[in-house]
Formats: structure tokens, C-alpha cells, sequence
């Protein structure tokens, strides 16, 4: 007797596969290699495994597999996503690499590649067991990650992180049973049956599903956790925790949206979802205002991206998924460079970290000040950046889908974000500061970083303009 | 002895939301886990009692996952608990609160 193993199954396997023997690997040359060595050659092992798997996924564009009897799909968005968490992983191991403390590189490079390989399970996830196991291997990996620190404020926010997540992961997990028990089925293909549209167990696991997804992509009613975690986790981790943890959970969503809803249900179960997502955008903007810190100021400015994100999904058109996927990869630039510039500005990125460390810093390092304040404007959405572009096409494809309350939200939302960001930004070339110049060479790695993000957020302003893109503009 | 499937799905949401109390009223991080660990268990119950009545093995192979899953959990859990508290001397989450959201 056989068992099959088609090359479907190989091709779902292998870049997961790549990062997770990066992560064995990384630990086990770690038991041989001593002095000041392992810190390169720890994070080095970590870029060439993510570098592989972004080129193995990359060969995957446009080809369509259904891997493991329907359990996990490869291609198709789940590709881009995949990107996406590859992106963040090298961004934040080269953070990493630049203001890591260096006893502990091994461990934390090794769990930042495995909480990689349950984000990207999580991308492909079409079955409610692989989206369980890629979200708990990406969870489980963040707590550790979290308090990798000797820092009280890190051990409070693993704790935090540990106790609020995990009940979330229970309400979801409760929701799948749920599911199941309607359908018994775990595979979301199964859910698109229309008989289960009058199914009180469909409509109650599903409600009990997107409060778990709701948790981790931090909106309203279950954002607190995000400020405290991002602010006490080391800025490496909270810069991948911001961009992976949100990408793996918009993949899972746009799985149940795209493909697992039956016809009738999808409005009436997904309505809940659009209010939350905003009220988001108006909390998380508005909750920016008040923030003295840059981690919980990109915390609250992530609760509202998310809104945005999903704004752009609201109706479920296929191309508000696309303009979902490009909004997500700007936000990813924008996010992890605005942490790359708090990297270079101290060497330990806690005192970067602070607000009043930007005062004057247009005097002090014009460069750095210009990529910031680029960052920024990306954030609020203004051109010439991405995020401009991406605001556009979200509002268009919200209206067009007949979500004009979200539209509107989203351009409120924006409105209010602008103060805040224009605040740091006037703080950065109004107020000159007579400080002494750091004498502290910044990290080239960081540095590069930096530049990378900055021309990727102008870059992709020009990019995506095809006739097609540009089309439901004009309608 | 048949026994309706609407007994199961009463019990494990009994101890469900048992498991939700604890996690919102009790103030000690350990019982909260153990709370954590009670919800999990109640969806364990609800996955073997559907897969039972669908005669669908899907949701007994779940249920071993999710015990798989919570054992790591509850390790990794304890280590963070563990060392809050070496730092802390303390048990009361009330008290950690050095981040306000």
C-alpha cells in the first residue's frame, strides 16, 4: 500500500520546510561556534533560509496547487502573503542583527524563523486543523519571543500577550468545534454549503471564529493588548509581530470570506466584522494622539491599518483582495522602516523608541529625518508615498462593493491620523535641540534598512498603475 | 443508553464559559491558564462528541492536535509565569502593570 505524495504536497512543503530546517540549523551550529562569531552566523543562517523560501514561493506566482487533500493551497494569494511574512522576517533579523543584545541570538533567530513557518501555514491554511497548529506555532513562538528580553517591561508583556492571546485562541478554537459540528467537516471548502445558512451552530462557531481573528489583527473591542505587548517586546520582535501576526491573520480571513461562506450567510455573518473594523480605524487614530512612545504610537496606527485593510475587503470583490494584499505589502515597508529608523537612532532601540529622542533630529541627521518623515506620510496616507495610492484604491474598491459608511469612516479616521503624524513630523524639524551630536555609530544594517523601505514605499506609488488597476478608478 | 448530542454541547459549554470566568475574574496568572486550559478542553469535548455523532474521524484526530498543542502551551506558559515571578515576587496580575493600553 502507497500512500500519495504528489508534487503538489512537495510544493506546499518546501519553502515552509526551508525555514523550518533554517531554524534547526541555526540552533545546532550555534553548539559549535563560539566567541564573537554566532551573532552573524545565526542571523546570516535566518537571511539565507527566508531568502530561499521567498525565492521558492516566488517560482509559485500564479500557479495553483491543492496540497494535502484540500488542507493547504499554494499560489493563488496565499504566494503574496507568504512574501509578506518573508519580508517582515528579514527586516526584523536584520533589525535584529543591528541592536540585538548577543547572548541570545540563536534562540530568538530560530524562534523568529519558526512563529515564519506557522505564519506562512496560516497563509495556505484551507482546513480548520492547519489554520489551529500555523496559528499556535506563530503565537507560541511571539510569547517566547516577547520576553526574550531581561526586561521587566518585556516579561509583563509575554505575560500579557500569553494569558490575552490564548483566550482568544480558546474563543476560536470553541468556534472551530463549532463549525465542525455543523458541517463535520473541518475543511472550509466544506462551509460554502447553503443549507448551513439556517445551521444556529454554523452562525454561532463562525461568530466565535472572526472574535478570534478580530483579537489577533487588534480591533476595537480587543486591541488593548496590542500597545502594552508592542511596547514592552524588543523593537526586533515588535516590528515582525506587527506585519506577520497581521498577514497571517488577513490571509486566514480572506480564505473564510473568499472561499468558505455560504452565498446568503456571508453578508449578515461578515456586517459585525465591517462595523468593528470601523470603529477601529477612529479608535486606533484616535488613540495615536495621546502617545508618547513610537512602538504604541505604530500600535494604535496598526489597529487602524487593519480597519483599512479590511475596508478593503468588505464585499468580497476579488479585486478588493488585490488592493487589500498591495495596501498590506506598503504598510509592511512603511512599518518596518519606520522601526528600522528607531533602530538606527539608538543601538539598544528602547530610548529610539521615545517620542521626544525625534525632537530636532531634521538638525541633528537630516537623512534620517527625511526617511522618517517619508515613513510617515506613507502611514497617514499622503502622497507622493504608497500609502496615498493604497488609500485611493481601497476607497474605490469600498465604494464600488456599496460600503460607502466605510468609506467615509476611513477618510474620518485619516483625518484625525493626520495630527498625530504631523505632530512627530513638525516635532522632528521645528524644535532644534541643542544635544550632542550621538557619537555611537549607527548600524549599517539598520541603515541599509532603512534606505530599502524608503525607496520601496516611494517605488510602489508608480508601480501598480496598469489599465486594469486603474479602471474601477474611473467607473 | 442513547444520549443526545444536545447534552454534550450543554456540558462543554458549561465549561466553557467556567473557563472564560476564570480567565476574566481570578487574578493569579497559573489559575488563568488553567482557565485557558479549560476552554480548550470544552471545544476537546465538543470536537469528540461531533465527530461521534458525524462519525467523521476529523474531529478525534483534532482533539489530539489541540492536546499536542496545549501541552506546549501550558509549557511555555509556565516558563513566562515562572519567570515573572522570580522577578516579581508577586502572583497578582493586578499589580504587574507597568503598560497601560
Amino acid at each position: 500500500m502507497t500512500i500519495p505524495f504528489t508534487s503538489a504536497d512537495w510544493n506546499a512543503l518546501v519553502p515552509i520546510a526551508i525555514v523550518a530546517v533554517a531554524a534547526l540549523l541555526v540552533l545546532v551550529v550555534d553548539l559549535f561556534v563560539r566567541g564573537y562569531a554566532p551573532r552573524y552566523v545565526s542571523i546570516g543562517i535566518g537571511l539565507i533560509g527566508g531568502i530561499a523560501a521567498g525565492v521558492v514561493v516566488a517560482g509559485q506566482f500564479g500557479h495553483n496547487y491543492n496540497a494535502f487533500f484540500g488542507g493547504f493551497m499554494t499560489g493563488g494569494f496565499t504566494s503574496v502573503f507568504e512574501e509578506i511574512v518573508l519580508l517582515a522576517l528579514l527586516g526584523s533579523l536584520i533589525l535584529y542583527g543591528a541592536i540585538g543584545t548577543p547572548d541570545r541570538v540563536a534562540g530568538t533567530t530560530a524562534l523568529m524563523l519558526w512563529s515564519t513557518c506557522g505564519a506562512m501555514l496560516m497563509a495556505g491554511a484551507a482546513n480548520l486543523m492547519t489554520i489551529f497548529l500555523g496559528l499556535e506555532l506563530l503565537s507560541l513562538s511571539l510569547y517566547c519571543l516577547c520576553g526574550m528580553v531581561d526586561r521587566k517591561t518585556a516579561r509583563e508583556a509575554a505575560l500579557k500577550y500569553l494569558i490575552l492571546s490564548s483566550t482568544a485562541t480558546g474563543f476560536m478554537l470553541y468556534g472551530m468545534a463549532l463549525l465542525f459540528g455543523a458541517t463535520g467537516s473541518v475543511m472550509l471548502a466544506d462551509f460554502v454549503n447553503p443549507a448551513l445558512a439556517s445551521s444556529a451552530l454554523f452562525w454561532m462557531g463562525g461568530g466565535m471564529f472572526l472574535i478570534g481573528l478580530a483579537f489577533k489583527l487588534s480591533l476595537v473591542p480587543f486591541h488593548t493588548w496590542a500597545p502594552d505587548v508592542y511596547e514592552g517586546a524588543p523593537l526586533p520582535v515588535t516590528a515582525f509581530m506587527s506585519v506577520a501576526t497581521k498577514a497571517a491573520t488577513l490571509a486566514v480571513f480572506a480564505r473564510f470570506l473568499y472561499a468558505a461562506l455560504p452565498s446568503g450567510a456571508a453578508e449578515k455573518l461578515l456586517l459585525p466584522m465591517w462595523i468593528v473594523a470601523g470603529i477601529s480605524m477612529i479608535v486606533g487614530n484616535a488613540g495615536m494622539l495621546a502617545q508618547h512612545d513610537l512602538k504604541r504610537l505604530l500600535a494604535y496606527s496598526g489597529i487602524a491599518q487593519a480597519g483599512y485593510i479590511l475596508t478593503a475587503m468588505a464585499g468580497g470583490s476579488a479585486l478588493g483582495l488585490r488592493y487589500a494584499m498591495f495596501y498590506l505589502t506598503a504598510y509592511t515597508f512603511m512599518n518596518l522602516g519606520a522601526f528600522a529608523v528607531a533602530a538606527v537612532i539608538s543601538n539598544d532601540g528602547e530610548q529610539g523608541s521615545r517620542l521626544t529622542s525625534y525632537e530636532g533630529l531634521a538638525h541633528r541627521r537630516p537623512l534620517l529625518a527625511t526617511a522618517m518623515t517619508i515613513f510617515l506620510l506613507a502611514l497617514a496616507g499622503l502622497p507622493p508615498t504608497a500609502g496615498f495610492l493604497g488609500k485611493i484604491l481601497i476607497l474605490s474598491s469600498s465604494v464600488s462593493a456599496g460600503y460607502d459608511w466605510m468609506a467615509a469612516l476611513l477618510i474620518a479616521g485619516t483625518a484625525i491620523s493626520l495630527y498625530a503624524y504631523g505632530k512627530t513630523i513638525f516635532a522632528m524639524y521645528a524644535r532644534p535641540r541643542h544635544e550632542p551630536h550621538d557619537p555611537k555609530p549607527c548600524a549599517p544594517l539598520a541603515w541599509a534598512s532603512v534606505v530599502i523601505c524608503a525607496v520601496a514605499v516611494i517605488a510602489m506609488t508608480f508601480y501598480p498603475l496598469t489599465p486594469s488597476n486603474i479602471l474601477p478608478l474611473v467607473k | 443508553m442513547p444520549v443526545a448530542i444536545g447534552n454534550y454541547i450543554a456540558l462543554s459549554s458549561v465549561m466553557f464559559f467556567i473557563g472564560v470566568a476564570g480567565v476574566l475574574l481570578r487574578r493569579n496568572p497559573l489559575v488563568m491558564l488553567m482557565s485557558i486550559e479549560l476552554m480548550f478542553n470544552a471545544a476537546n469535548l465538543l470536537f469528540m462528541a461531533f465527530a461521534r455523532a458525524w462519525l467523521a474521524n476529523a474531529g478525534q484526530v483534532f482533539a489530539f492536535l489541540v492536546i499536542t498543542v496545549a501541552a506546549a502551551e501550558a509549557a511555555i506558559g509556565l516558563a513566562i509565569v515562572v519567570t515573572t515571578f522570580r522577578s516579581e515576587k508577586n502572583v497578582d496580575v493586578d499589580e504587574i502593570r507597568l503598560l497601560r493600553g
